[in-house]
C-alpha cells in the first residue's frame, strides 16, 4: 500500500513540473509583457530597457533555470507594476476563492448524490424522468448564462438577493448555484448509473435473499459499491470547479483568483499568473492524489492488488 | 459446537409445499406463464432435486418461492414455507421476514453474490445479529463458528478477507454460512457447484448433506447435472418447459423413467463407464411459442396426435412416482441406453511413424506483479495421426495454456512445441498463417467466439476468404457443404447467432474450424457452457468428423466422463505439470496418480449410482 502511494505522489509531482514549464514557455512565446503594458507609442528604447531591466532579453533557457531556481527559494517573483510579490498578491484572494469552492463543491455532492440515488430507485418513473431531464439541462447551461438569469430572476425581479458583493452568507447563495450546478447534474447522472449497475449485481439479489430490506440494501451495500466509480468524477469535478470558478467569480464580481487571473493576463503580469496557475494545478494534482489514495481506502480491491486468485 | 445453529425439528410443518403454482411474466396483454401449474413439497431433512434443461424454468421456481422475482412478474397459486404463506398479495416487508429466516438461497456464481468490499466476517456479522436479533458481539462468535461448520479451511484468518481473496469453493463456503444464519427451515440451492472443479464440488455437495442431518433443513437442489442428483438429492422433480413432468424417488427416476424426456436427459449424460451420450434433438420451446398439448412432443420419439392436442394429465403410482405423459415408458423402455451396454471406447486408427505434434519438454511462464507464475511446467507428449488426446485437468491446472503452446498463441519459455515436424510459429508471424490451416481451436462459449452482428454463414466462410481460396461461388458451395456436415440448414447462413440455440452457434463454430480442412482441432472446454442434451449432439458430431474427416483432436476439458467415448489417450494435469498420461481404458481401469484417483473419485456419476439405487429398488 505504502509503495502505491509513493509511487502515486511521484507521479502527481510529475504532472506539476510539466504543468508549470509548460504554462513558462506558453506564456513566453504568446506574448511580450512589455509591450503590453506600455501605450503603443512608447519609445522603443524605453521598452528595450524595461525588458532589460526585467530579464526579458535573456535566452528563454536561462529565464527558465532562473524561475525554478526562486521558486525553490520560495520566491514567485514580483509583479511589474506594483513590484509587489506575485504569492501575496495571489493569497490576498485565495480565502474568497476557497469558500466559493468549497460551498460549491459540498452544493455539488449533497444534490449529486441523493437525486442520482433517488433517481436509480425510482428508475423509469416519473421522478426518474423529472431528476433526468434537470440534470441536462443542468449541465447544458453555461455557467455565465445561469449566472446571468440568477441575477435577472432574483435580484432584479424579485430584488431578494444582492447581484454582488462577499460580505454575507446569502452572497453566496447565486454564485455557488451557478458554480454547483453543472457539477451536480453530473454527479447525480453518474451515481444513477453505477447505481443501477450494482443493483442489478448478483450479490444484491443474495442481499435481498437473506431478508435484507430494500433501504438496508441501498444504503449499506449498494451506495458503498456504487460511490467507487463516482469518486473518480468528483475528482474530475474540482477541475470544473477551479475553471467554474473564473467565470462565476467575474459575473457576480467576487473577489477571488479567478478574476485575479483575467486580470493579470491581459496585462501580462507573468508571475501573478504562474503563481495562480501553479497553485490551480497545485489543488488539482492534490485533488486527484486524494482521490486515489480515498480509492485504496475504499476498494480493497486496488488495495491488495485483485486477481490474487491467479 | 452445533449448539447455536441446530433449531428443533419442526416435523409438523413442511419446509417448503408448492401448489398449483403459475409464475406469469408481463402484464395484462402480453402474460407469458414461465411457470405453468407445478406441485412440489420438499419434507423435513429431504433433498429434492430440480433438474433440466436450461429454460425449463428451475431457477424461476427457486426465486418465486421467496419472492425475488421482479415486479413484472405475478404468480397464482400458493406458496408455504414453514408456516408463512406467500401469495400474490404478500406484502414485501412480510417477505423480508421470510427471506433468511425460514428459507435462505444459494447461488451459482458465489464469489459475484457476495458484497466484493466487504470482509467475509463482517457480513457474517451483521447477517447473524440482524436475522437473530443479537448484538454484534455475541453474533461474531456465531458467525466464526459457522465459518468453522462449513468446514472453512483456516477460518480466523478467512474471517478477515474479502472475497476476491477467496476460491470460488471458499466463497460458496461462505453463501452457505451465510444462508445458515437465520437458522432456515429450507435452503434453496440454485446450481451451487455448477462452476466449481469437480473436486472441490464433491466437497461442497458432501458439505450440503451433512448439514442436511445436522438441522433438518429440506434442501430444493437445483441442477442440470444428473450425477448430482443421484449423489445428493432424495427425490426428484423434472421440469420440462415450465411444467413438473415426472417426479419420484432418486431410485425411480433414475434406473425407471417413465417420461421420455427424463430418458433423454439420462441418455445424454456422460458417464465414466464410455457410454456414448445420446442427445435429445431440438432445444426447450420458449415460453411464448410452447405448443398447445404436450410442450416436449415435437422432440419425442413417442409423440403421437395425441400429444399434440392434449396437455397430458399427471398420474401418480402407489409408490409415489408421477408422470406426466400419454405414452409412459414401461421398465423395459426406461432403461437407459447407459446400462444397455451402449457403452463404447473410442477406437480410431492411429498411423506409425512420425508424431503429427509433439510438445518437448514445453513449459510456458507468465509474467504477473508478484513475479513470473509458470503455467505449464515442461510437459513432453506426442500426438500421432487420427489420434485424439484429452487433456483433463481443473481450474488453473495449465490445460488450456497447453492449447495455447500448441496453437502458437503462447510462445514457449522453455523446450519447443512442433507440429509436422516444424517448430510450431507464433501467432502474428507469416508462417503461422500458413500453420494456422492446419491447427484450428473450438473455443468454450459460441456467442463469445462468434461475432455477433455478422450472419453465420457469412462467418464460416470467413477463414477462406483471408486465406483467398476459391471464388465466390465454391465459397459458398464449401459453406453450404460444411453445414450440412455439422448438421446445421442452409437457411442457417442467414442467421445471425443471437437467433440460433448456443448448440447450433457451436455446430457453427465447428463448421468454421474445419473450412480450412484441417489436421488437428483444439477444443478447449468446447461442451462446457451447452445443456447436457446438447453436449451430447455436440459430442456425437465431433466423433462424426473425426472419422469422416481423419482429424486428430485435442479436447481439453474439465469433466473426465466426456473423454473416454472421444479419446485414445488422457493427459492429466494438475497445477501445470503432466501427472499421468495413459491409453484411455488403462487409465479409468487402473489410474497410477494419486490425483487421478481422487478426480475419479470426485465425479458424480450416473451409472454407478443409479444401479446402487436399481438393486435397492427392486
Amino acid at each position: 500500500m505504502t509503495r502505491i502511494v509513493i509511487r502515486k505522489v511521484l507521479r502527481a509531482a510529475l504532472t506539476l513540473f510539466l504543468v508549470v514549464t509548460f504554462v513558462f514557455f506558453v506564456l513566453r512565446i504568446t506574448g511580450d509583457p512589455v509591450s503590453a503594458m506600455m501605450p503603443d507609442d512608447t519609445d522603443p528604447a524605453i521598452m528595450e530597457q524595461l525588458r532589460e531591466q526585467w530579464g526579458l532579453n535573456r535566452p528563454l533557457s536561462v529565464q527558465y533555470v532562473e524561475y525554478w531556481r526562486n521558486i525553490a527559494k520560495g520566491d514567485f517573483g514580483n509583479a511589474y507594476r506594483d513590484g509587489r510579490p506575485a504569492l501575496e498578491i495571489v493569497m490576498e484572494r485565495v480565502p474568497a476563492t476557497l469558500k466559493l469552492a468549497l460551498t460549491g463543491f459540498t452544493f455539488i455532492l449533497l444534490t449529486g448524490f441523493p437525486l442520482g440515488i433517488l433517481a436509480a430507485v425510482n428508475r423509469g418513473s416519473g421522478i426518474d424522468r423529472a431528476i433526468m431531464t434537470l440534470s441536462v439541462t443542468g449541465f447544458s447551461l453555461p455557467n455565465f448564462f445561469l449566472g446571468i438569469l440568477l441575477i435577472l430572476l432574483l435580484s432584479v425581479n424579485l430584488r431578494l438577493l444582492p447581484a454582488y458583493g462577499s460580505e454575507h452568507w446569502y452572497n453566496l447563495i447565486m454564485p455557488v448555484i451557478t458554480l454547483g450546478t453543472a457539477g451536480g447534474a453530473v454527479i447525480a447522472r453518474y451515481v444513477r448509473s453505477s447505481m443501477l449497475e450494482v443493483l442489478n449485481a448478483p450479490y444484491i439479489r443474495a442481499a435481498r435473499a437473506r431478508g435484507m430490506t430494500e433501504r438496508e440494501i441501498i444504503w449499506s451495500v449498494a451506495l458503498p459499491n456504487a460511490a467507487i466509480p463516482a469518486i473518480t468524477v468528483i475528482g474530475f469535478m474540482v477541475g470544473a470547479l477551479i475553471s467554474g470558478s473564473i467565470v462565476t467569480e467575474t459575473v457576480f464580481a467576487w473577489p477571488g483568483i479567478g478574476r485575479l487571473l483575467i486580470d493579470a493576463v491581459s496585462s501580462r503580469e507573468l508571475a501573478v499568473v504562474q503563481t495562480i496557475v501553479m497553485m490551480t494545478a497545485a489543488s488539482m494534482v492534490l485533488a486527484n492524489l486524494t482521490v486515489d489514495i480515498l480509492y485504496l481506502i475504499i476498494d480493497p480491491r486496488q488495495r491488495f492488488g485483485s486477481g490474487s486468485g491467479e | 459446537m452445533t449448539e447455536p445453529i441446530a433449531r428443533p425439528l419442526r416435523s409438523e410443518r413442511l419446509p417448503l409445499q408448492i401448489s398449483a403454482l403459475s409464475v406469469i411474466l408481463g402484464g395484462e396483454a402480453a402474460a407469458v406463464p414461465i411457470i405453468d401449474d407445478i406441485s412440489l413439497t420438499v419434507g423435513v431433512g429431504e433433498i429434492v432435486g430440480l433438474v433440466g434443461e436450461s429454460g425449463s424454468g428451475k431457477s424461476v421456481t427457486c426465486l418465486a418461492a421467496l419472492g425475488l422475482l421482479g415486479p413484472d412478474w405475478s404468480l397464482r397459486g400458493d406458496i408455504r414455507i414453514g408456516s408463512a404463506h406467500l401469495d400474490q398479495r404478500s406484502d414485501p416487508r412480510s417477505l423480508t421476514k421470510v427471506r433468511g429466516r425460514d428459507a435462505a438461497m444459494i447461488f451459482q456464481d458465489a464469489s459475484a453474490s457476495l458484497n466484493p468490499i466487504q470482509k467475509i466476517g463482517k457480513q457474517l456479522t451483521d447477517t447473524v445479529a440482524r436475522l437473530q436479533g443479537i448484538s454484534r458481539v455475541k453474533a461474531r462468535t456465531i458467525a466464526l463458528d459457522l465459518l468453522h461448520r462449513v468446514e472453512m479451511p483456516e477460518p480466523e484468518e478467512r474471517f478477515h478477507s474479502y472475497p476476491f481473496q477467496l476460491s470460488g469453493g471458499q466463497n460458496q463456503r461462505v453463501m452457505i454460512a451465510l444462508a445458515l444464519a437465520g437458522q432456515p427451515l429450507l435452503l434453496l440451492a440454485d446450481e451451487p457447484t455448477t462452476a466449481l472443479d469437480v473436486t472441490v464440488q464433491s466437497q461442497i455437495l458432501d458439505l450440503i448433506s451433512k448439514l442436511r442431518d445436522d438441522t433438518g433443513m429440506g434442501v430444493v437442489f437445483v441442477t442440470h447435472d444428473l450425477g448430482v442428483v443421484s449423489e445428493v438429492c432424495d427425490r426428484v422433480a423434472v421440469m420440462y418447459s415450465g411444467r413438473i413432468v415426472e417426479a419420484g424417488t432418486v431410485a425411480q427416476i433414475m434406473s425407471a423413467p417413465c417420461h421420455p424426456y427424463t430418458k433423454g436427459l439420462i441418455d445424454s449424460m456422460p458417464t465414466l463407464g464410455g457410454h456414448i451420450p445420446n442427445g435429445i434433438k431440438g432445444q426447450v420451446p420458449s415460453p411464448d411459442k410452447r405448443p398447445v398439448g404436450c410442450a416436449f412432443a415435437p422432440r419425442c420419439f413417442k409423440a403421437s396426435t395425441q400429444c399434440s392436442q392434449e396437455r397430458p394429465g399427471e398420474t401418480t403410482d402407489n409408490h409415489g412416482h408421477s408422470v406426466s405423459c400419454f405414452h409412459s415408458l414401461t421398465e423395459a423402455e426406461g432403461i437407459s441406453d447407459v446400462e444397455n451396454g451402449g457403452a463404447s471406447v473410442a477406437e480410431f486408427p492411429v498411423t506409425e511413424g512420425e508424431p503429427l505434434l509433439s510438445l518437448k519438454s514445453a513449459a510456458c511462464d507468465y509474467k504477473t506483479r508478484n513475479g513470473v507464475f509458470r503455467a505449464v511446467a515442461k510437459v513432453s507428449l506426442d500426438l500421432r495421426e487420427g489420434e485424439s488426446l484429452a487433456v483433463i485437468g481443473e481450474s488453473g491446472s495449465g490445460k488450456s495454456t497447453i492449447g495455447k503452446l500448441i496453437l502458437g498463441i503462447e510462445p514457449t519459455s522453455e523446450g519447443k512445441a512442433f507440429f509436422g515436424g516444424q517448430q510450431v510459429p507464433l501467432l502474428g508471424t507469416q508462417a503461422h498463417k500458413i500453420f494456422a490451416r492446419s491447427v484450428q481451436l473450438v473455443p468454450q462459449n459460441p456467442y463469445l467466439s462468434l461475432d455477433p452482428r455478422a450472419p453465420i454463414g457469412k462467418q464460416i466462410e470467413e477463414p477462406l476468404v483471408i486465406h483467398r481460396i476459391g471464388t465466390a461461388r465454391e465459397r459458398q458451395a464449401k459453406r453450404n457443404e460444411l453445414l450440412e456436415a455439422v448438421g446445421l440448414a442452409r437457411a442457417h447462413a442467414d442467421r445471425y447467432p443471437h437467433e440460433i440455440s448456443g448448440g447450433q452457434c457451436q455446430r457453427a463454430v465447428i463448421a468454421r474450424a474445419i473450412s480450412l480442412g484441417p489436421k488437428l482441432l483444439i477444443c478447449d472446454e468446447a461442451t462446457a457452457s451447452l445443456d447436457v442434451s446438447v453436449q451430447a449432439r455436440i459430442i456425437e458430431l465431433l466423433r462424426n468428423l473425426q472419422r469422416q474427416f481423419k482429424l486428430s483432436m485435442v479436447f481439453i476439458t474439465h469433466d473426465l466422463r466426456l473423454v473416454r467415448s472421444l479419446c485414445n489417450r488422457v493427459a492429466v494435469m494438475r497445477s501445470g505439470e503432466l501427472v499421468e498420461l495413459n491409453e484411455t481404458e488403462l487409465l479409468f481401469a487402473a489410474p497410477r496418480h494419486p490425483y487421478t484417483r481422487e478426480l475419479l473419485a470426485s465425479i458424480p456419476d450416473v451409472v454407478s449410482e443409479s444401479s446402487g439405487h436399481r438393486l435397492s429398488s427392486q
